[in-house]
Formats: structure tokens, sequence, C-alpha cells
């Protein structure tokens, strides 16, 4: 058998760690992982299988990654994932994403219980992005949350 | 089907009494939301469709669809739906609670400070939704279902917003052609383009030839031979270059299925469910599909290419040795 050269597990990270812990390496698993890699890269486009319309939601990308789904939900998303390199690069993104925020706690901001002004605060932050002063954006449903704002009004009164 | 398996249309009645329970918690947590209990129940049976259509196979039972809705981000999804009707207090908790971090994302991801702003900022009018559709104002919001969380999902949002704005600066690049070109293209254009070399010596072209045609047929088969958990591992692994601990961080839900199909048989799981998954464990999950592999591969080119124990060495040197070229593939074409 041939002594194969160091600088071949670069392609096997784990096997590296092993390496380091001075474990028994079968030749046979550096032959074999070598060749995964090379296999699953070698793997291009033109084997995604999924058409662009098909492609994964946010609410099920983010419920995957958060480890959120039942064995029922999980094994058709599972399945797209090995089929869809798209959808599995997002998923990997996320996953990164979600691992470099773990540590955050969900922080509120220290501010007043509730705003004097609903309104006007929900105002300033639209116009910000809207690029209006207005609150035009919220004129079409006074209607319905009347009686709300109604009793928001006599709030901020007392 | 089991007696207690249902239609799904038959499902409502059923559960109603899980969904009143969630929503009076979440009404007494945010009474001032303006949510009814039919809007939240009319959501809640929305993502209950979904979930009972997933799978062909046999329909969930009443158990399993009470056990769903109790695992719904409730909360979450309260404050979306009130935020997707336009009530200014949901909206005002929301800022309040999740625009600190979506800039954080934000900056995280994007290169400029305006760049992290600009999507913050579209973010947001994307969730209050500028598009009427038979006179309602379509809002993000309302496409979350509580099935992850709320900030899980804001995640995503952002993360696709970033996309968008890298695509729209760069003459609208597809978004497949985009994330396809960090992952796998590279590879198989060289493995397409390259030529045979002429380095055998020690074995004819000929037979060198054939075993290499073998060892791609094997490793291929070998591949799709493995169950799809341990292919999306390998491929997490090998390809999307996801670190142990990263991938570890992805099973860390004691729930995870993908953790569980990975332990089926492990006592550890039995004894203690919700133990901490280490980057160890991982390396052990892989290695346990690396010998499944070796395991067809080696039965393949056994029984399919009849080959024998030594002509077996023959294909994996030949493996090994081109492994140390740039590309393994371009020995191991097969036309």
């Amino acid at each position: 058998m041939q002594i194969i050269q160091i600088s071949y597990v670069f392609v096997t990270g784990g096997l590296k760690h092993r390496m380091e812990n001075k474990e028994l390496i079968n030749p046979q698993d550096i032959q074999i992982q070598g060749l995964v890699d090379r296999y699953l890269r070698s793997q291009t486009s033109n084997n995604n299988k999924i058409l662009p319309g098909e492609h994964l939601d946010e609410d099920s990308l983010t419920a995957f990654t958060e480890g959120n789904l039942s064995a029922r939900e999980a094994q058709p998303m599972i399945s797209h994932l090995v089929d869809c390199s798209f959808c599995r690069h997002v998923t990997t993104e996320l996953i990164r994403l979600d691992l470099a925020f773990a540590d955050e706690a969900v922080q509120v901001a220290a501010v007043e219980k509730q705003p004097s002004k609903v309104s006007e605060v929900l105002n300033n932050l639209l116009s910000r992005i809207f690029g209006t002063n207005d609150g035009a954006v919220f004129a079409h449903q006074e209607k319905e949350e009347d009686s709300e704002k109604t009793e928001i009004s006599e709030d901020s009164k007392k | 089907m089991s007696p207690e398996t249902i239609e799904y249309e038959d499902f409502f009645p059923e559960c109603e009494s899980v969904m009143d329970e969630i929503y009076a918690r979440c009404k007494e947590n945010a009474p001032n939301f303006g949510i009814t209990a039919e809007h939240l129940k009319d959501s809640l049976s929305r993502t209950v469709r979904r979930f009972v259509q997933t799978s062909a196979e046999e329909k969930p039972a009443i158990r399993e669809i009470k056990d769903f809705l109790k695992q719904i981000q409730a909360e979450d999804l309260f404050l979306a739906l009130a935020c997707a009707n336009g009530n200014e207090r949901a909206w005002w908790e929301f800022d309040q609670q999740h625009r600190a971090y979506l800039e954080r994302v934000a900056r995280h991801l994007a290169r400029t400070e305006i760049d992290a702003q600009e999507v913050v900022d579209s973010v947001y009018v994307e969730l209050y939704g500028t598009r009427v559709v038979d006179g309602a104002r379509v809002s993000k919001f309302a496409t979350y279902s509580g099935r992850g969380s709320l900030r899980g999902w804001l995640r995503t949002v952002i993360w696709h917003s970033l996309v968008d704005l890298h695509r729209a600066s760069h003459d609208e690049v597809s978004l497949d052609e985009m994330t396809e070109t960090v992952g796998e293209g590279y590879a198989h254009s060289t493995f397409a383009e390259m030529k045979l070399g002429g380095e055998g010596e020690m074995i004819d072209q000929i037979a060198r030839d054939r075993y290499r045609q073998a060892t791609l047929s094997a490793i291929e088969n070998a591949f799709s031979n493995l169950d799809d958990h341990e292919k999306l591992l390998l491929l997490y692994y090998h390809v999307e270059n996801l670190k142990l601990r990263e991938i570890a961080r992805l099973v860390e839900n004691a729930e995870s299925p993908l953790r569980g199909w990975f332990q089926r048989k492990s006592t550890n799981r039995e004894t203690n469910p919700a133990s901490r998954i280490h980057e160890s464990t991982i390396m052990r999950w892989l290695e346990k599909s690396y010998a499944k592999v070796l395991k067809t591969f080696r039965a393949e080119l056994q029984t399919i290419h009849q080959l024998g124990e030594e002509e077996l060495e023959i294909c994996m040197e030949l493996a090994t040795q081109d492994l140390a070229s740039p590309n393994l593939y371009r020995n191991l074409t097969t036309t």
C-alpha cells in the first residue's frame, strides 16, 4: 500500500483532528474520505433538480435551522436540501449566522413601558423609511382601529 | 390508517380547545394587539393544514396535531399577526424588541454601514407591506407561521434582503447563479473539460481507465445509497465547509429529527435525550457515514464490476494517487 502523504488530509478536518490526536488511522479511511470529498465537490449546479419556484420559504428555512421541525416535516425538507444546492447554501449561511448571534440574549431597549403616543413613535419610524412625515401609511386602517385609537388617546390624556 | 388518524378538514373541532388556550395566553400577554380569536385560529389552521399535507404518507393523529400546535411560537406569531394588521402598539413592541437586533445582524452581514441601514430599512418596508391585493395591504409578516422563532425568521429575511441588495449592485446576477458559484460549480467544470493524463507506467492505460470508471460509478452509488440525513451531513461538511461545531449547533435542539435519525440506536439518547451534542459526536456520525460509503463502495466494485481483492486495491490506489493531483475527477472522467 502506497504511503499516503499528510497533505491529503486537508480535505477532511476530522481526520486531521484524529491525526493530531495520534489515533491509529486506516489508510482506507483517508482514501474513502478524500474520494467522498472530491466526489461531492464535483457535483454541479447542473445536478440541481429543483426549479427556482420550488425553493424553501423563509418560514421553513428558519424552522429547519432552529431544529423546530417534526420528523414528518423534516424528511421532505432534508431530501430537498440534498438535491438543492441553493437552499442548502442558504441554510449554511443561516446556521453560521445563528451561531454568531447565539450568545445574544433577547434585549429590549430600556425605554418607558408604553409610549405616550404610539402613533407618533410609529410615524417617526415609518417616515424615516418611507421619507414622509404625514403618517399616511397608516391612514388606510384608521377606520378599523378607531375604537383602539380612542382608548390610546384617552390613556395619553391621563 | 389508524383510527385516530383524521383528514385535515376534520382537525379543527378536535383542536379548537388547544387553539383557545393559545389565544387566551397570547391575549393576556398582549391585550392591545387587536387580534381576535378567529384571526389567530385562521392562521394556526393554515399552518396545521400545511403540516398535514407535508407528507403524502399516513396522516397525523389528533395527538400529533395537538403537539404540533403546542410547539408553535405563539407569542411571536401573535405579534407578527398584529403587525401584519398594522396595529400600532404591536409595531411599537416589535421595534423595541427587534430593531436593534436586526441592525446588528445586518451590520454583521453587510460590507458597509450604509448597506446595513439600507437593508434594515427595506426589511421594514417589506414587513409593513406596500403592495395592495384586493384592497388589502400585503405584509411580509403574514408569511410567518410561528414554526421557528421570530428572530430566526427575521435573520432569514435580512439575509435574503442582503442577497437581493448584492444582486442589484451586480447587474442582476440571478440568486441561483450567485449562490452556486460559491459552492459546487468549479470542480465539475474542471472535471468535464480535463483530458486523461498519460502518466500510466505500471498499468496499461485501458485497464487504468476501466478501474477509474468503476471507482467513479462505485462512489456515486455508494453515496446515493446513504440515507438523506447522512447525505446532508456529508454535503454540509465537505461542500458547504460547515465546521463540526456549526453542525452541532444545527442539531442542538433535543427534538431535532436530524439528531434523532443519527441517534436512533444510541443508548445515550435513551438515557439522556437532551444531552449536548459535541463536535466529537458529529465526527462519529461522519465516520459512520464514511464507513457505510466504504462498505457499499467495496461491495459494488466486487459484485457489479466483478473486481477481485487485488483489483480493488488498484482502484483504491488510483484514487489515492489522484488525490495528490489538484482534481481527482480529471482522471475519473467516464468518457
